[in-house]
């Protein structure tokens, strides 16, 4: 698994490091008007001009200030973005340019407290994620393609979430954006107006959808009424024009509701962009609660199969994230995307045998000792006939908790 | 960690519901279907139900299905009562973007004199039964003038063949009209493929035609039912089909079938027919009560039981095709499962409310005559003339739609208000049709009670949700057919 974040050595530093955001770039790019570091080594002219130099060769010398890297982030490169300590001691990776997946943190505060809650919300003023979440948008390399923004609950700051989103509009118009949602704040028009009234190009919201009904979804994310606030929320969007994605977490509570939820959907919401079914993720509040909502995904498959099977026939895009193939029906590969995080993605000892391994989404690095007993190589199966479509996978959107976060979850899978 | 809001907190307390539109219906003993005002169901024991009724439920399970089903309520809640109005408009939205086909009897004269036919003249030299150029004129102004996007112009007869420059007329003449309009256009011919040539087939793959004919099952049945000099119908049939799936494709000819006496012991036989052809779609068809076909030699000497067993024998067989993984699909159950499933109004003028005629469909008789459906033209054959709804050369767009012809009939049977009907727990599935309850009741409601109609489609309601019921296999499979 790659490492987010690391210790690093500071050499010429004039007093603090400010900015304290960067873009990693090549010793070819010129500074500009960015906030560059330049990533160099012994084996290249060293540029002149940049603020920051960053190298993996402990002989190196800069004609600045200059940052060494320990050997766990020697995985950086050009396009990256990352966020250094005033005392240029510690580097944390913001953006990875290879990844498939990049999300940005936006607030930790919520209105829900989901059992499962892999991003338990804490109740204290982080302003400072949104203005952190500008400075990198304003970073973002040309190669970037996809963004995820969550929380946390980002509608709780309706003005700073207005206002990113119109700066993602102007600064990164060609980055399609994935917004995390409870969905609630969407059932208040005129806030559901001005976010339609952005008109971003590519933006989709994903909103979670528990239970076909409010009883079971307001105990869920223990809040009274968001059921009612957030398929409200849903209408408006869709009234809006605006693209929705559903997205439900599969755990004990829900796996009994899967069949009747997707029918709920096909009767009552078939208009969204698409449903993407979640494997939980055992971090959070999933972990003290994990007797009341871990379930063996091999103990969900009927289940899973009846509901993705009502979905795709009822002509809704349907996506399964964060299951392993092995656990999977292998009727339901096709709609499995190789979802998990990469810097929460691993695999076990046993994985080394399989010949799906590189289709398959790994397994949670995040997912403590919850594993599933299916677990097992797949050794029988011809990787060309069954796999999953990866125009799918490409196209897929980002799951799982923000890059910016890393540094907080770096400990692997026993 | 605790939860602060417990799962108690979050279900519905005893008697704090409220009830919403239902209507129900005693269903194999003591079950009870439950159904709401867009066809969204539940099955219940008695018990339960009365439970429900009067307040002591205690089932969460039940509470929670009914929610979801927008069924039952707590007080103060809005969304289950906009979900619904949503419902209820997605279904009832085509209604504005009336009349969508329109059917043109260019010629009474046909080759084959079928024992169940209603309508066709055998006099086939007589040109005095074709339909005039000047007529067709006059029949596209009108149909231009209906409101729906999407117009299908089916070729009636007769046999439409006998008549074939007059269809290639129609079909140059609409799509150059439609230049104007920029309407989606879509043209079937009706027929029993006795005369179909090259020139046909090279007309119709040219010009994007469908063909769709009569097949009524295996050679000695379908021979049986339709007489032609040879005795070879079957035979012209069948290679009309293949010659045209090899030469337009296999989903450019669609046939019916329609089910007389000979046909009631022989489901199987029929459907594997269909089967054998490759085609995928089998319309279970009762005989109408019109014409010829309502004296006992014309076939139609069964009753409803009789082809209630029929239909059932049918359905299963096909379900278990299904089973066995050949795709094959009933249209009657179909058209009724998008309703069950979806809300989408398939749009089938013989079960829709409000009723098909006019706004469904027109028919446009060689005579220029303009009816509100094909069963009233037939009707009119037999000298009544009640859904004449005026004539090309001399009526207007308005006489012929807004009339008391066509309105007394549309008005007084809807479903949401006709006796019987507006309390029945099918009627989300059922439609309206003035035009049967006037030739067998002389009433454009009828007294349900003692409906054919009526009898019919509730045996098949209640065998397909039977299957939905007892079925898992059957029910995903209704579910694939509704969404198709």
């Amino acid at each position: 698994m790659m490492k987010m974040s690391g210790r690093t050595r500071p050499d010429g530093l004039p007093g603090e490091l400010d900015p304290d955001i960067w873009r990693v770039c090549g010793p070819d790019e010129n500074p500009a008007n960015l906030p560059l570091a330049c990533l160099v080594s012994d084996q290249q002219a060293i540029p002149p001009g940049h603020q920051l130099y960053l190298t993996r060769d402990p002989d190196t010398h800069a004609p600045g200030a200059l940052l060494r890297l320990p050997p766990e982030l020697t995985h950086l490169a050009p396009g990256d973005i990352i966020g250094t300590s005033s005392d240029g001691r510690r580097v944390s990776v913001l953006w990875k340019s290879t990844a498939t997946h990049n999300s940005l943190l936006l607030t930790e505060q919520c209105d829900n407290y989901c059992l499962m809650c892999s991003q338990p919300p804490k109740d204290r003023d982080d302003s400072w994620l949104f203005d952190r979440a500008r400075q990198i948008v304003s970073l973002l390399p040309p190669s970037a393609t996809s963004l995820g923004l969550t929380g946390g609950e980002p509608t709780l700051h309706a003005d700073a979430l207005i206002s990113l989103l119109e700066h993602c509009r102007d600064t990164a118009p060609r980055v399609q954006l994935h917004l995390l949602s409870n969905g609630r704040r969407f059932a208040d028009v005129g806030f559901a107006r001005r976010y339609a009234q952005i008109d971003n190009a590519d933006i989709m919201v994903g909103i979670p959808l528990y239970a076909p009904e409010p009883g079971l979804h307001d105990y869920i994310v223990q809040a009274r009424g968001a059921f009612d606030e957030t398929v409200h929320g849903i209408l408006n969007l869709a009234a809006l024009s605006q693209r929705v994605e559903i997205r439900i977490v599969i755990q004990r509570h829900t796996v009994p509701v899967l069949q009747d939820l997707a029918v709920f959907i096909a009767s009552n919401l078939p208009f969204v962009d698409q449903v993407a079914l979640m494997g939980l993720e055992m971090t959070g509040l999933a972990r003290p609660n994990s007797a009341e909502v871990w379930i063996d995904p091999a103990d969900y498959q009927p289940e899973l199969t009846s509901a993705v099977r009502t979905l795709a026939s009822a002509h809704i895009t349907t996506r399964i994230y964060n299951h392993q193939l092995c656990v999977l029906n292998e009727q339901l590969w096709p709609y499995a995307v190789r979802s998990i995080s990469d810097w929460k993605n691993d695999y076990l000892d046993l994985c080394q045998a399989c010949s799906v391994r590189e289709i398959c989404g790994g397994i949670f690095t995040t997912s403590g000792s919850r594993l599933s007993r299916d677990l097992h190589a797949i050794t029988t199966h011809s990787q060309q006939a069954a796999a999953p479509d990866s125009t799918l996978a490409a196209a897929s959107v980002m799951p799982g908790r923000p890059v910016a976060l890393a540094a907080e979850h770096t400990s692997a899978v026993g | 960690m605790t939860a602060r809001l417990s799962r108690e907190s979050t279900t519905v307390a005893p008697g704090r519901w409220q009830l919403l539109p239902m209507r129900f219906h005693r269903f194999d003993g003591d079950c009870i279907l439950l159904t709401n005002l867009v066809g969204e169901h539940v099955f219940l024991p008695e018990k339960e139900f009365l439970a429900v009724v009067d307040g002591s439920c205690a089932d969460q399970h039940v509470l929670a299905e009914l929610r979801a089903k927008h069924l039952i309520q707590l007080p103060g809640e809005r969304l289950p009562a906009e979900l619904l109005a949503i419902k209820l408009r997605t279904r009832l939205r085509r209604l504005p973007d009336s009349t969508g086909l329109h059917m043109f009897v260019v010629t009474l004269r046909c080759e084959h004199t079928c024992r169940y036919c209603q309508v066709s003249r055998q006099s086939s030299a007589k040109s005095e039964y074709d339909m005039s150029q000047d007529a067709a004129q006059r029949s596209l102004e009108l149909v231009f003038r209906s409101p729906s996007p999407h117009l299908k112009l089916e070729f009636q007869g007769g046999e439409p063949l006998l008549n074939f420059p007059l269809v290639k007329w129609i079909v140059a003449e609409a799509k150059r009209m439609n230049q104007a309009y920029g309407k989606r256009l879509a043209f079937v011919i009706a027929t029993n493929l006795a005369l179909l040539d090259d020139e046909v087939l090279e007309f119709c793959g040219r010009e994007d035609v469908y063909l769709s004919t009569s097949l009524d099952g295996p050679a000695d049945l379908h021979n049986g039912n339709r007489r032609r000099p040879g005795q070879d119908s079957w035979e012209q049939t069948v290679a009309g089909i293949r010659r045209i799936q090899d030469s337009l494709g296999p989903d450019r000819v669609s046939a019916l079938m329609t089910t007389t006496e000979a046909s009631l012991d022989r489901a199987h036989d029929i459907i594997d027919a269909y089967a054998d052809l490759g085609l995928r779609r089998v319309f279970l068809r009762p005989i109408s009560p019109y014409g010829f076909a309502i004296r006992r030699r014309g076939g139609g000497g069964y009753d409803v039981e009789r082809w209630l067993e029929f239909y059932q024998a049918g359905l299963d067989y096909i379900i278990d095709l299904n089973r066995r993984g050949v795709p094959m699909v009933e249209t009657y159950a179909a058209i009724i499962a998008k309703k069950m499933f979806t809300n989408d109004d398939p749009g089938y003028v013989d079960l829709t409310s409000p009723a098909g005629i006019g706004l469904g469909a027109l028919v446009y008789n060689y005579d220029g005559d303009v009816y509100a459906s094909d069963e009233g033209r037939m009707l009119a054959e037999m000298k009544d003339h009640t859904f004449r709804l005026g004539n090309v050369h001399t009526s207007s767009y308005e006489d012929i739609m807004l009339g008391e012809q066509l309105l007394q009939p549309l008005e007084q049977s809807l479903t949401l208000s006709a006796p019987m009907c507006s309390t029945c727990a099918f009627e989300p599935y059922c439609g309206a049709d003035p035009v049967f309850h006037h030739a067998t009741m002389n009433d454009f409601v009828g007294q349900k009670a003692m409906s054919a109609f009526c009898q019919r489609n509730m045996g098949v309601f209640t065998a397909l949700f039977r299957r939905v019921r007892n079925d898992s296999f059957a029910k995903e499979l209704f579910w694939n057919w509704a969404q198709q």
